[in-house]
């Protein structure tokens, strides 16, 4: 049963009276705990596919399958709850939630699950990629790659079945870019995820077991 | 699930934008609480003292000398042992010195035995009222000494009587204030007022008698014994707990008029609210998609930050109780001289609580729609900007409709008359819906003018920045500064008009209580002048319809329950004209008419043929309304609401009434010659009694420009919010000018120039209005030529611009020195 299914998604944004096709007609299958690489160059459409198969955002038309289940048109708190625990995000820019610390920003996704035991977890994170010193400093005072390491630690908090990552070595040099993509690989190896990761670097598409390749809003090769 | 440590640190992060709201929440209690709670302290105050105000447990009034019917019944009750009584009577009268070469008018007042039942009249010699003053004497106020340059021991020539003056009174209880008074106070005795020759020569006496009931269980039924044997028209019997003093009627409906403001100030702070709310959660919008993005739902979020504005209103709640209870405090200090200096006036806790209740509700209303748009925040946030959710649906439509019933609700509730009150909401409404128009039409034109200088295209880029609330600004701005200009306005013409330079064809001298056998005399020593006959009555019916004097005297302004003068003559005059009828009289009717002015009209429908009965002094006449008139322009000199053909009248008790203009040199010297041969004419010199008006006017008007501040208040936090809710895209452009090479001083003045449009745009628009309004107010209702001022309208621009720079250069600060290099550090990597 494939984990993951997109069946002919179009996305069109409208800015004042233009419309404008980011995608069109993207139709893609992800086994379980595959890593899948979703490549092309600025501006082909790869952020947006990302947001779609994640369910951060829907489709204008298309639907998108998770374990079989139909998320396109999911209300909007069941999707936040399937997020919350089948689903984990890891960003070019970070996006952890400022004012709250490092383990803080670890911890929300548990807590927004009820998990009592968000802290400890949190805690065995942040030791396992060597943070533990940082636990209580706020995103500002962190480093690129402290940061990247945190947000790493939140999507892995409630042990999701996909982790979605968006050009997670956008924002930082070549040595801890090699360290993050380790990382990942290294968590979803562990907990036998499956991961999607968006990028334009050939030297990280290498490491997929499968790359998909977009331009222009279509998929070139790799889709279903 | 509560997550504290997220909420403290949304609080934190944001402190600015919260402070603002917080204050706005603040403007809303500070009028409220300050305004209802002072005036049912001053209510309760004034209940407390009441006793004291009136002197007495029952008193009854009367411009006529009390019917034999009452008078029984007093003089009954007394013998009974049931109560004491003092007669007293009040009226104005010019006294002099006993060489007739200085004279004042004067406010003249005999007391009967046992006055005052309560309270004391104060002396500066510290003895007792009822030893000093003795039959030969008068106690006078201290300025009449002054102005007569007489002293204590010193003659004074009342009427027909020389009495000497004993002593000064610093203080006297049913007269606790003198800011209305027209002449310094002077007591008599009893035993001296037949020998003055005054009363019966004199129109206007207001006759008391004071009662004190020796048991208080009492009162009421004695009150009721004595209302069934009063003359209804013309005697009225209250109690010190159902009677309204002057100063009372006076404060009650000062307090109506600023409550209005008061709501209009909550109005605004509640936009404020809205604005300063709606900001500080578009700051955390990014936040909120990132808590959507990790699962977080809707009413996750919605509960966390309602728990905020929980937090921040109640300390906002908190806060403006705390400073309107401090505004209590000085309220009385701001309306000195229209209250009683030792009047106790005490924090009144449910009055403070209604306004604490109301204000919650307003800021509730206000901070529902920005919460309730919380739940269209999607996760996208964090990738792209996006536009804010429509504002449109049927919550908005409900809020909108629920704010606008509380606000018209609290209208009516004010004005206690439901058609004024949408009468006034309408104005209120109709005024922000223009200012919006002509708002929404300049930042149209502004859109389109091309500026060569960069500068000024920046900053007018600046005002349609995504954010930056330029309407709502503007239009608080506008509204609020109209209001404080026209007030103003309004002041400075009426001040100009009659204290600065006294109409040049308005006679300056009244003369009054003059008697027909003493009309050539008086002519002789005034020289030309037009005499009106004045024969006091009262409105019975209206085509046999009783005149419900009750419900007359509870409406506001003038009522058809009072006493009317009424006069008699065959012409119109030079001011007036007929609207209604061919003639001032109908020569093919039989029978008694009258013509009616207009004014009559507008306190009850009437029209030609009706038929109105009057009592003259106990004599009922009826008479066809035979023509109605107008004013055609508002003057000082004499007009009448009813006018006879002089043969109806001429046989009625009456006096005269001449008017006059002197050069002003002249007019002591003539006053004292007048007087001096007929000491029962009462000679008003109108230029002083103008200065008398003056000064109520402009103590009235700095008092409600007090209060009008607060509504600029919420103008300026609406734009404080603003600048703080742009504060990254102005960052973002500041660095960016300074990448470019712009230095600080022109990113300094970029900002200026917009808040210099914002000031500018606001005091132009504002003083439009007010100029407007003050014309139309002028030229209809006051009737006085309309002087623009350029001097002080200039002014009145210039102020709110320098205020807006200062305010807003203030805010944008942090803005200003931010270096480029930390912000685009700041940037890498939220």
């Amino acid at each position: 049963m494939t984990i993951l299914r997109a069946e002919q998604l179009t996305k069109t944004f409208t800015i004042g009276d233009q419309a404008i096709n980011v995608l069109e007609d993207v139709s893609l299958n992800v086994e379980p705990d595959e890593f899948l690489v979703i490549k092309g160059s600025s501006g082909s459409g790869k952020t947006t596919l990302l947001t779609l198969l994640s369910g951060l955002d829907r489709p204008t038309s298309g639907r998108v399958f998770i374990e079989n289940q139909d998320i396109t048109d999911m209300p909007e708190d069941t999707l936040a709850a399937f997020r919350n625990q089948d689903i984990g995000y890891v960003f070019q820019s970070f996006h952890l939630v400022p004012g709250l610390t490092a383990q803080e920003n670890i911890m929300f996704p548990a807590e927004i699950g009820g998990d009592r035991n968000a802290r400890e977890k949190a805690a065995r994170l942040m030791d396992r990629v060597g943070l533990g010193h940082r636990r209580h400093n706020f995103s500002h005072q962190l480093s690129g790659g402290e940061k990247q390491r945190v947000a790493i630690c939140r999507a892995l908090v409630n042990e999701p079945k996909l982790i979605f990552a968006d050009e997670p070595t956008g924002n930082l040099d070549s040595e801890n870019g090699r360290a993050i993509l380790d990382l990942l690989l290294q968590a979803k190896q562990e907990s036998r995820t499956t991961l999607v990761l968006v990028t334009h670097s050939p030297e990280i598409a290498e490491r997929a077991d499968r790359i998909v390749t977009l331009a222009d809003g279509r998929i070139e090769n790799g889709g279903s | 699930m509560l997550h504290p440590a997220f909420i403290r640190r949304q609080v934190v992060r944001s402190r600015k934008q919260a402070t603002v709201f917080v204050l706005c929440v603040v403007l809303s209690m500070i009028t409220l609480i300050a305004l209802n709670g002072f005036a049912t302290s001053v209510h309760q105050a004034l209940m407390n003292d009441a006793r004291r105000l009136q002197a007495g447990d029952i008193i009854i009034r009367s411009h006529y000398a009390f019917t034999p019917g009452l008078q029984a019944a007093v003089n009954r009750l007394a013998a009974d042992t049931r109560i004491s009584a003092a007669r007293l009577y009040e009226f104005y009268s010019i006294v002099r010195t006993r060489g007739e070469d200085r004279s004042l008018l004067a406010m003249l007042k005999v007391t009967g035995r046992g006055y005052p039942f309560y309270g004391q009249v104060v002396l500066t010699s510290g003895n007792r009222f009822d030893q000093v003053l003795q039959p030969g004497t008068v106690i006078v106020e201290a300025g009449l000494l002054e102005r007569l340059a007489l002293s204590v021991g010193d003659t004074l020539r009342v009427g027909d009587a020389d009495l000497t003056i004993a002593d000064v009174v610093t203080l006297e209880p049913d007269r606790p204030v003198t800011f209305f008074s027209f002449g310094p106070r002077v007591f008599i005795h009893p035993e001296d007022l037949d020998g003055l020759g005054l009363i019966d020569r004199t129109a206007r006496v207001h006759h008391k008698l004071l009662l004190k009931v020796h048991d208080p269980a009492q009162l009421e039924p004695i009150a009721g014994t004595l209302s069934a044997a009063a003359d209804q028209e013309q005697e009225r019997v209250a109690t010190f707990q159902s009677t309204n003093s002057r100063m009372q009627r006076f404060f009650n409906n000062l307090l109506f008029f600023l409550n209005l403001i008061g709501i209009f100030t909550l109005l605004l702070a509640g936009i404020g609210t809205q604005s300063a709310l709606s900001a500080f959660l578009k700051e955390k919008s990014y936040t909120m998609a990132i808590a959507k993005t990790v699962g977080a739902t809707s009413r996750f979020i919605t509960a966390h930050y309602l728990i905020i504005v929980m937090i921040l209103g109640l300390a906002g709640t908190l806060l403006g109780t705390a400073i309107g209870m401090g505004l209590q405090r000085l309220l009385p200090a701001l309306f000195s001289g229209f209250l009683p200096a030792s009047l106790d006036v005490r924090l009144s806790w449910p009055a403070m609580l209604e306004g604490l209740l109301l204000g919650g509700v307003v800021v509730a209303l206000f901070a529902f729609l920005p919460l309730y748009r919380l739940k269209h925040v999607r996760p996208t946030v964090i990738f792209r900007k996006e536009s804010p959710p429509g504002r449109g649906g049927l919550p908005y439509i409900l809020t909108a409709l629920a704010i606008a019933a509380i606000f018209i609700g609290l209208i009516i509730w004010q004005l206690r008359d439901v058609r004024l009150g949408l009468y006034f909401v309408g104005a209120i409404i109709g005024f922000l819906i223009l200012t919006a128009l002509v708002v929404q039409i300049v930042l149209l034109l502004f859109r389109k003018i091309r500026f060569r200088r960069l500068i000024l295209r920046q900053a007018i880029k600046g005002l349609f920045r995504p954010g930056n609330s330029t309407r709502p600004i503007l239009i608080t701005l506008t509204a609020a500064l109209a209001v404080i200009f026209c007030i103003y306005l309004v002041e400075a013409n009426l001040d100009r008009a009659y204290v600065q330079s006294y109409p040049a064809d308005a006679p300056n001298i009244f003369l009054i209580d003059i008697q027909k056998e003493q009309v050539n005399g008086v002519a002789a020593l005034i020289g030309e002048a037009t005499f009106y006959p004045i024969v006091r009555a009262r409105i019975r019916a209206i085509n046999n319809v009783a005149v419900n004097r009750t419900a007359e005297r509870r409406r506001r302004g003038d009522n058809l329950a009072r006493e009317f003068n009424l006069t008699y003559r065959h012409h119109l005059l030079s001011d007036e004209r007929l609207l209604e009828g061919d003639a001032l009289f109908r020569p093919d009717w039989d029978g008694p008419q009258v013509s009616v002015l207009d004014t009559v009209v507008r306190m009850r429908k009437m029209e030609v043929g009706d038929v109105l009965r009057f009592n003259i002094q106990g004599v009922p006449l009826s008479a066809r309304v035979a023509s109605i008139r107008t004013r055609t322009k508002e003057s000082i000199k004499p007009f009448f609401y009813f006018v006879f053909p002089e043969q109806v009248l001429a046989p009625a008790p009456q006096t005269l009434f001449a008017a006059t203009r002197v050069p002003r040199e002249q007019i002591s010297q003539l006053q004292n010659q007048v007087v001096a041969r007929f000491p029962n004419i009462s000679f008003i010199d109108i230029t002083e009694t103008v200065t008398v008006f003056s000064k109520v006017m402009h103590k009235l008007s700095t008092i409600i420009r007090f209060f009008t501040f607060f509504s600029i208040i919420a103008g300026l936090l609406i734009m404080i919010s603003a600048i703080f809710a742009t504060r990254a895209t102005r960052m973002q452009e500041a660095v960016y000018f300074k990448i470019l090479g712009a230095t600080r001083g022109f990113v300094g003045r970029v900002f200026a120039f917009e808040n210099m449009f914002i000031g500018a745009l606001s005091a132009i628009l504002a003083l439009g209005a007010a100029h407007g309004a003050g014309y139309l107010i002028c030229s209809r209702i006051l009737d006085i030529a309309y002087r623009p001022f350029i001097g002080d309208s200039f002014i009145m621009l210039l102020l709110p611009i320098a205020l807006v720079i200062a305010v807003g250069m203030g805010a944008s600060r942090t803005v200003l020195k931010k270096k480029p290099v930390s912000y685009l550090r700041g940037q890498e990597g939220r």
